[in-house]
């Protein structure tokens, strides 16, 4: 079979390890506490290690020189993006992974110059705006307004679930230029500053300790050449930029079945021959056999990309495999547990680090973010399969 | 979906293995074998050997064409999915447990028989429920009976089991030196099964040719030989997800194809995340199951990734096709019934999975052989 993982793309795992390895602690403990506690938004800590990986030219694995990148392929991009999640840490979100490749694909020439450096940097982080209250997984009937003003368009509505709105420095925001029946055919897309008078970021707090945001636009004036895209056509990006989302979901179920294996030790079950410990040994069997699927389903969209292909079917697979494993380790793990599961994050008591619990509580967005399961699977059975629609 | 892991020549070993099967093998030939007397065509395995296809990855030292375990595991890929049953399978997992095992050219007899057509079964049972003590003139075996396939139509019988005293024992019999202990039962597939009772039997030193083997090398060897049945399962799930594909855009309820109902698409959905997945592992299992590797614990979950696979698309498929795929005369009920035989003849499911916990959690063998 054809090699996936040669000896070069060993040789870079190794080299970006040592180069991890080598990082000053203090940074990567506060970065990866951080990251732990909300790992969707790049805060204080989180922007300044990304900037240090900018600064050593460890950003933009897979991209072109003539970007800043190293302008390997994709499969040293997954190698990047796994041993980063392995270890806890930020690898650039949705700016790095998401928003810089559609714009290579899609920007214009002035807005790759504009962006692409500043976004290699570990300058930029963008926020995105899709959702509305009345627009979900219909996002074709989202109704956040912009209308043309000579150089400018202005735009007035509401988002909802822009995640990281508060520490954002740009937005990525979808809105209706054209009719409202029209639906996805009367979409436009821009990028605006978050802090364009006009934006109002309000936050909201999940369960799970998450903070997203609702975000206000009250003419907002975003200039012409601000639109990715001609006017109406901003679909292709949307969908451009969620199928490269959906592929970027990778090592955490390994990481949370790792929490429960270092509680299961302390506790003597994971080589115990109790009925407890056969209990406990068959589920964690299973959910290890599915951790390497979930490596593989990833690895799969990876050589799709290198080789030049866009996973669609295959991005929404990997997406319901990631967020469906992670959440069933959460929940049956502390069901191995028992009462002492209880024990909320945060206290020294917490079984498996309180990782198990504070994941379930996260977990619900695992399955709705980023299109919800159930629309993947209506992707897999029209692109997968031909259903019809 | 995509399928990115071939080379040229694994693609056109698989469609030739395909384009070979679909000549003749289809629903009614597979009921007309199931209710023969010797349950396949002798002709036919003539021609598969012409075709190489029981030494493809053996060495040409014995007369093999030298390929990979890959170009077998493609091979039985086609098998299981055309849910066509045959010795095939045993003679492969028999060979290539013979080939890992040997020192030198210990069983090369044996394996020069196999190229020339030879059946050989195989005798490991899963939950290692029989075991050889060394006696006077021998090995004593214990154990409950155990369930062979194809021994009744074998030459060779090929024995890989663990010793009271120390290491694992190899050994080869003729398969007539059972007597009575070896009696026809039904399978629920469209495979053949011996019930065999071994208990109180004693192996000739003679036929005893590999002792001492470590646990570590036999549990490998026997890995990549189930590697081959788990490539069968995973050709099995893909053609059960295929034809519901196309059955769910054929058959039009209520005015409309099945397909455009969503409650049948996340089904069909489900089928293909499932089917990919035991791909992916199988796949991958492969790729690093080199001879010495030792990459036992990735081979024994694509085992069961592929066992999993495949009943749960049987069980949604025939939830898909309703009435019409639990009729002998639709090739489903030969891959529902296969794919429960296939996934049960690798032992308990709890045994499986207490050792993929020991194997993949405790050592972390597929991250020391691999990256994470």
């Amino acid at each position: 079979m054809k090699t996936v993982l040669g000896p070069d793309q060993r040789s870079f795992l190794a080299e970006l390890r040592s180069y991890l390895d080598g990082l000053d602690p203090e940074l990567v403990e506060s970065t990866r506490a951080e990251n732990i506690a909300d790992p969707m938004q790049p805060r204080e800590h989180g922007r300044r290690f990304l900037r240090q990986l900018a600064a050593d030219g460890w950003l933009g694995v897979s991209w072109p020189t003539e970007y800043g990148g190293q302008g390997r392929t994709e499969i040293e991009h997954w190698l990047f993006a796994e041993e980063l999640y392995s270890r806890r840490l930020p690898n650039g979100l949705l700016t790095l992974n998401v928003i810089g490749p559609t714009l290579m694909l899609t920007g214009t020439e002035e807005q790759k110059a504009d962006y692409l450096p500043r976004i290699i940097n570990g300058e930029l982080v963008f926020a995105i705006g899709y959702s509305e209250p009345d627009a979900g997984s219909d996002l074709a009937s989202l109704r956040t307004r912009a209308v043309r003003d000579g150089d400018e368009y202005v735009v007035n509505g509401q988002k909802l679930w822009t995640t990281g709105g508060h520490v954002a420095t740009h937005y990525w925001l979808a809105a209706r230029t054209g009719k409202q029946e029209d639906r996805h055919r009367g979409v436009s897309l821009f990028i605006v500053p978050m802090d364009a008078p006009g934006i109002t970021v309000t936050p909201i707090v999940t369960q799970g300790g998450e903070r997203t945001t609702s975000v206000y636009l009250d003419d907002v004036r975003i200039p012409a050449s601000q639109r990715i895209g001609e006017e109406n056509e901003g679909w292709a990006a949307i969908v451009c930029a969620l199928n490269f989302e959906r592929m970027f979901f990778h090592n955490e179920p390994r990481w949370e079945l790792e929490q429960l294996a270092d509680w299961a030790r302390e506790q003597g079950l994971l080589e115990g021959e109790s009925a407890d410990a056969y209990a406990l040994q068959e589920r964690m069997g299973e959910h290890a056999v599915d951790v390497e699927i979930c490596r593989l389903f990833a690895l799969r969209g990876a050589s799709m990309l290198a080789d030049g292909k866009v996973p669609v079917a295959e991005a929404s697979a990997n997406k319901i495999w990631w967020g469906e494993l992670r959440q069933r380790i959460c929940n049956t793990g502390l069901d191995l547990i028992g009462e002492e599961g209880a024990i909320a994050h945060g206290s020294p008591y917490a079984p498996a680090h309180g990782h198990l619990e504070h994941g379930l509580q996260s977990s619900p967005v695992w399955r709705f973010g980023g299109g919800t399961n159930e629309i993947q699977l209506d992707m897999i059975a029209n692109q997968g399969l031909g259903m019809p629609r | 979906m995509t399928a990115f892991t071939l080379s040229e020549e694994e693609t056109q070993v698989q469609a030739t293995a395909r384009a070979f099967l679909r000549d003749f093998v289809d629903n009614t030939y597979l009921n007309e074998q199931e209710e023969s007397p010797t349950g396949f065509e002798a002709s036919r395995w003539g021609r598969m050997r012409d075709l190489g296809w029981s030494s493809v990855h053996l060495p040409a030292r014995v007369g093999g064409a030298d390929g990979t375990l890959v170009d077998a595991a493609l091979i039985t890929r086609e098998c299981g999915r055309a849910a066509y049953a045959s010795p095939l399978l045993q003679t492969l997992r028999s060979a290539t447990v013979l080939d890992a095992i040997a020192a030198d050219k210990t069983y090369d007899d044996v394996l020069a028989g196999i190229v020339g057509g030879a059946i050989a079964t195989l005798v490991a049972p899963p939950d290692r429920t029989v075991m050889a003590e060394s006696v006077a003139d021998g090995f004593a075996l214990s154990g409950p009976p155990v369930v062979v396939e194809w021994l009744a139509q074998a030459e060779w019988v090929v024995l890989v089991l663990p010793t009271v005293e120390r290491g694992w024992l190899g050994a080869v019999v003729t398969a007539d030196s059972f007597g009575e202990r070896a009696v026809d039962v039904p399978s629920i597939d469209n495979e053949r099964m011996v019930r065999l009772d071994l208990d109180g039997m004693v192996l000739p030193s003679e036929a005893v040719r590999t002792t001492d083997l470590s646990a570590e090398d036999a549990a490998y060897a026997l890995a990549r030989a189930d590697l081959l049945r788990a490539s069968a399962m995973v050709g099995g799930a893909q053609d059960v997800v295929e034809r519901s594909a196309t059955y769910a855009l054929e058959r039009h309820q209520f005015g409309q194809p099945l397909g455009k109902f969503q409650a049948v698409r996340h089904h069909l959905a489900r089928m293909v995340i499932a089917a990919d997945g035991a791909q992916l592992l199988c796949d991958d299992a492969l790729n690093r199951a080199l001879p010495g590797a030792q990459e036992t614990a990735v081979a024994r979950a694509a085992l069961f990734a592929a066992g999993r696979s495949y009943m749960d698309v049987v069980l949604t498929a025939a939830q898909v096709h309703g009435g019409v795929g639990t009729t002998v005369e639709h090739v489903l009920h030969h891959h529902f019934r296969r794919a429960k035989a296939m996934q049960l003849r690798s032992g308990r499911r709890s045994s499986r999975l207490r050792e993929l916990h020991q194997g993949l959690v405790v050592r972390r063998e597929a991250v020391e052989g691999s990256l994470w």
